[in-house]
């Protein structure tokens, strides 16, 4: 059952900012309400002791997507379905695009957002990984004040973000890339729609004559939360890629896991599907690029 | 807190008063008895509660009631033109695409959603139209099929 609630639907950001200001943690934000109701309904104990609803669709600057000097702008209550038909994501941003295409069913995309995916900082939220690989910025007001963070920083741990209650999400911002970037999405759940992500792996490589210039990992669900792996990527730059070295990098991202996880009882099922699915991303990333 | 919801539901426009922690299910169902509209899991994973909601499909088991202001409604009862099926539902019959049917009217709904949009879907564009609507007994063949057939405006 939805507690008995009081209902905002402020139309502009300063409406909100101030509905924010006055409610503080008494107040819950509510966009495609694809995690909130189900949450009520199940007796969540995310979601005790709301007495306010704010809704974000009425606030139309929320939901565009934008180009800007360096990159996209994508405001924080963009449905799933937007992002997937928009034209300039799926050109620049293949991976959140396919990410996007994951989520849920139809049904759950018309209505989920993307600062929804994220704000709660579920460690399967489908949006992470592609976002993290692509060094997504947010932008967060609140009354007083913007302030940006990268996404990285802002997922602290499982269901804890960096965000105060009197603060809301507006954008998320992915700078261009350079040219030549190759990448690849990949999720498991146990079925393939509406699937909750068992697993989900994101990379992004540069390779520059047969070197590796650039790569970005991140992973969703088989951590604690969504994270990047930055040894790992450190220790691949400027090197020669080769079956050796992705079955190397393949074996060390196993190991990391496991570092953050700890032994799982899915361990033994998970560590060799997400070393074999890693090592056969890398593969189909170098052959296709090969093919250009 | 009462609120006042004003929307169009299957071409009528109605005004009705209700409290703000109702889902748009529970208007169709208890405030305006469309019972066609069916609850199954209530957290937006089976789809038995798809209707379509300006143009699209989506779960009224997870739109909150004051979200459904100036939206327009269409739900199953809304097909049947004239006491006339509409040529998607004669399709589900044709095929047998209906067995215990609580599953029909989310289904007809993601199919009718899908069709106005795309007139031709391709098999695999039906299947990830349907792919939130869950049926335990027919399997998906005959639903599919019945989509398929479906081609052209519907309107």
């Amino acid at each position: 059952m939805i507690p008995k609630i009081e209902y905002f639907s402020p139309v502009n950001l300063t409406e909100l900012l101030k509905l924010l200001d006055r409610h503080q943690q008494a107040a819950k934000i509510i966009a495609g309400g694809t995690d909130i109701i189900a949450g009520f309904h199940q007796g969540s104990a995310r979601f005790k002791g709301i007495k306010y609803l704010i809704d974000l669709n009425w606030i139309d600057e929320l939901k565009k997507v934008e180009l800007s000097s360096d990159g996209i702008v994508i405001g924080s209550a963009a449905s799933f379905s937007e992002i997937l038909k928009n034209e300039l994501i799926n050109h620049h941003f293949p991976l959140l695009s396919t990410a996007a295409s994951r989520v849920g069913s139809v049904q759950i995309r018309n209505r989920a957002t993307i600062g929804g995916n994220f704000v709660n900082n579920a460690p399967c939220a489908d949006s992470v990984p592609a976002l993290l690989v692509y060094d997504a910025e947010i932008r967060i007001r609140s009354v007083e004040a913007e302030r940006a963070v990268s996404l990285a920083d802002f997922l602290l741990k499982p269901y804890q973000t960096q965000l105060r209650s009197d603060e809301v999400v507006t954008q998320i911002r992915l700078p261009f890339l350079s040219e030549n970037y190759l990448g690849d999405f990949y999720k498991l759940g146990r079925r393939r729609g509406v699937a909750i992500s068992r697993i989900t792996l994101a990379v992004l490589m540069k390779l520059v004559e047969s070197k590796i210039d650039d790569i970005r990992i991140a992973s969703g669900a088989v951590t604690p939360i969504g994270k990047r792996f930055v040894s790992l990527e450190q220790f691949a730059r400027g090197k020669t890629v080769s079956d050796h070295l992705y079955r190397e990098l393949a074996r060390m991202l196993g190991n990391e896991i496991l570092d953050a996880t700890g032994l799982r009882w899915s361990s033994a099922y998970k560590l060799p599907v997400v070393q074999q699915t890693f090592y056969q991303q890398l593969q189909h990333i170098y052959q296709t690029g090969n093919l250009r | 807190m009462t609120i006042e919801l004003n929307f169009t539901i299957n071409e009528k426009k109605i005004t009705l008063k209700t409290e703000p922690n109702r889902r748009l299910l529970d208007i169709l169902r208890q405030e305006l008895n469309l019972t066609g509209t069916k609850e199954g899991c209530a957290i937006g994973e089976c789809g038995a509660c798809t209707v379509v909601m300006n143009g699209k499909a989506v779960n009224s088991c997870l739109v909150l009631a004051p979200q459904i202001n100036g939206a327009e409604i269409l739900t199953v009862e809304g097909l049947e033109k004239d006491q006339r099926l509409h040529f998607l539902q004669e399709n589900f019959l044709k095929h047998g695409a209906v067995q215990c049917g609580f599953c029909t009217p989310g289904m007809l709904m993601s199919a009718y959603a899908l069709l106005s949009k795309n007139p031709n879907p391709t098999e695999a564009e039906v299947k990830e139209a349907i792919a939130g609507n869950l049926c335990r007994c027919t399997g998906y063949k005959q639903i599919i099929d019945a989509i398929l057939e479906t081609e052209g405006d519907i309107k």
